[in-house]
């Protein structure tokens, strides 16, 4: 059953048509540029170039990551990693998407709260491990409040322009067609910011990932950067690479995550 | 036509009575209305017109009862103005349109707020969707329409309320030519159908003079009520009428006194105000080359 039915779509005019644009001249460019930088890589190597001679071959890192990626261990760190970016990530917009919109409706909280929001937010997060690593009593607390730092003042400052940017028109329009203050707060304020919610997301999530693996190196058992480090103080060339390439895939799948949710959030933000 | 008389009694009369308003700029007090007093009678369509800067929008601000005046008083059937209200709806220059919205949910955003329920307001919706040929178009997102169709929703929008007035502000400003000439002659229909009171603001004489009943002149600073003149084309309007004499003998008489404020806008500095006068020298080369 399953097995006719992808038959069928594969051959479908639609997918043929997809895979022609997928091997398209430009795709094409793509694929040399990877393979070139596979081959200067592999000469830098036989060359013995100064400084970077102790690189491993491509061929070495290639086969130390088939190793790791059948090893249990590899798949825990990250979970680990996921983890902590979700817990920081999470608590900060669940705390900074309430406290950007009031501060952005309320002149008198944002009157209270923006000085000393204004005074913290220039800190670097990662200038915060070590109060976090004293602060906190286990080294995971830590984290995740070092993974909250990192994405709660790029959300609220987001959601803090948002609300000010919607144009004063869109609320007097909806406060002449009758719209009460609990409307326009729900039905203009929280759906106009929307899109600068989504920007600092995106944003708040690369920080996120910076602050997580500076922290693990740091203070973490465990995770990816944890790894990492761990094969540098092992002198394990090959898996430090291995452990850059999987932090890089796993930044760039939770910065997908957040623009396939931008996508279901606001509709009408396609493009047509 | 008798329906039209009678709908006439349901819509609204405004009265500016002796309206100040002092704003606030750079530390200077500045009047942008002094004892301004006029009337936009009910069931007729009065253009507002004066150089930029001589205070329409304000005007415009506190007839809609998003500012409220420093003296004087704004009345509707006697009834004093005290804040926004879906009786007095404003179209406004760029669109405010809900970019979130599909223009079905635009339009039915006034009657959700006022607690109508959704099946009777979607029906009318529906009904007023199809009056401005935007049926088709009722689930798309306003990014998706056309200029001249995003207007034609936020007519809608404002029309499914059925408001004493409606107050639009340069709405069709930003339109290429085209559409703005069909807009206008759709707008002015529309006006001929319900007979419904209308305040217009615009830049544009002929504009104005297409479609007033009554075009009334704003002096710049402070802005006050220079003078109304009684646009006496007949009804139903036609764009051929723009080529007529009395047209022209109208549009003469108005430049005249709105080139003696806007020249006072000018010396002033204020910088919009070449906008107009450029405007005023376009006019007058197409009336040459006529």
């Amino acid at each position: 059953m399953t097995t006719t039915k992808v038959e069928n779509r594969l051959c479908s005019p639609l997918i043929l048509h997809r895979a022609k644009r997928f091997l398209n001249i430009r795709t094409l460019r793509g694929i040399v540029s990877l393979i070139g930088f596979v081959v200067l890589w592999q000469l830098v190597v036989v060359f013995k170039v100064p400084y970077l001679h102790n690189l491993p071959y491509p061929a070495e890192v290639a086969e130390t990551g088939m190793q790791t990626l059948g090893k249990k261990g590899y798949w825990l760190n990250w979970g680990i990693s996921l983890k902590r970016i979700f817990a920081g990530f999470i608590i900060a917009q669940l705390v900074g998407i309430p406290l950007g919109l009031a501060m952005g409706t309320s002149r008198v909280i944002k009157d209270l709260t923006f000085p000393a929001f204004e005074m913290l937010r220039p800190i670097p997060p990662i200038a915060w491990i070590p109060l976090a690593i004293l602060f906190w009593p286990t080294p995971e607390m830590s984290i995740y409040f070092l993974t909250f730092i990192g994405a709660f003042f790029i959300v609220v400052i987001n959601v803090l322009q948002g609300v000010t940017n919607i144009p004063v028109n869109l609320k007097r329009a909806a406060a002449s067609l009758g719209a009460k203050p609990s409307d326009i707060f729900w039905k203009i304020m929280v759906p106009g910011s929307l899109p600068s919610i989504i920007t600092g997301m995106t944003v708040g999530m690369g920080v996120t990932w910076n602050v997580l693996i500076a922290a693990e190196m740091i203070a973490g058992r465990g995770g990816l950067g944890r790894m990492t480090w761990e094969a540098y103080t092992n002198n394990a060339l090959p898996t430090i690479i291995i452990g850059m390439i999987s932090i890089g895939a796993a930044g760039y799948l939770c910065s997908s995550l957040i623009r396939a949710l931008g996508d279901v959030a606001m509709p009408w933000k396609k493009r047509f | 036509m008798k329906k039209t008389e009678q709908n006439k009694q349901s819509f609204g009369e405004i009265k500016v009575e002796g309206v100040t308003k002092t704003f606030l700029d750079e530390g200077k007090q500045v009047e942008v209305l002094k004892d301004c007093t006029m009337v936009v009678p009910r069931g007729k369509l009065t253009v507002l017109m004066g150089p930029s800067g001589c205070g329409k929008t304000s005007l415009i601000n506190l007839i809609a009862g998003y500012e409220q005046p420093d003296s004087g008083q704004i009345l509707l059937d006697g009834e004093p103005v005290n804040g926004p209200g879906p009786e007095r709806l404003v179209v406004f220059q760029e669109t405010a349109l809900f970019s979130w919205m599909t223009v079905l949910q635009n339009v039915t955003f006034g009657p959700s707020v006022q607690g109508i329920p959704k099946a009777v307001a979607r029906e009318r919706a529906l009904q007023i969707l199809q009056t401005v040929g935007l049926k088709d178009f009722k689930d798309k997102y306003p990014s998706q329409l056309s200029g001249g169709m995003q207007r034609r929703a936020e007519l809608a929008r404002a029309l499914i309320n059925e408001p004493k007035v409606m107050i639009l502000d340069e709405p069709f400003r930003g339109l290429d030519a085209m559409t703005r000439e069909i807009m206008q002659e759709f707008y002015v229909n529309l006006f001929q159908e319900t007979g419904m009171t209308n305040l217009f603001v615009t830049h544009d004489l002929e504009e104005a003079i297409f479609l007033a009943d009554r075009l009334v002149i704003m002096t710049y600073k402070p802005g006050k009520i220079k003078e109304v003149i009684e646009v006496d084309l007949p009804r139903p309007r036609h764009f051929t009428m723009i080529t007529t004499q009395r047209f022209n003998e109208l549009r003469q008489y108005a430049l005249e006194l709105l080139y003696h404020e806007s020249t006072k806008a000018f010396a002033d500095g204020c910088k919009s105000a070449f906008d107009l006068i450029d405007g005023f020298s376009r006019g007058g080369a197409k009336r040459e080359a006529m």
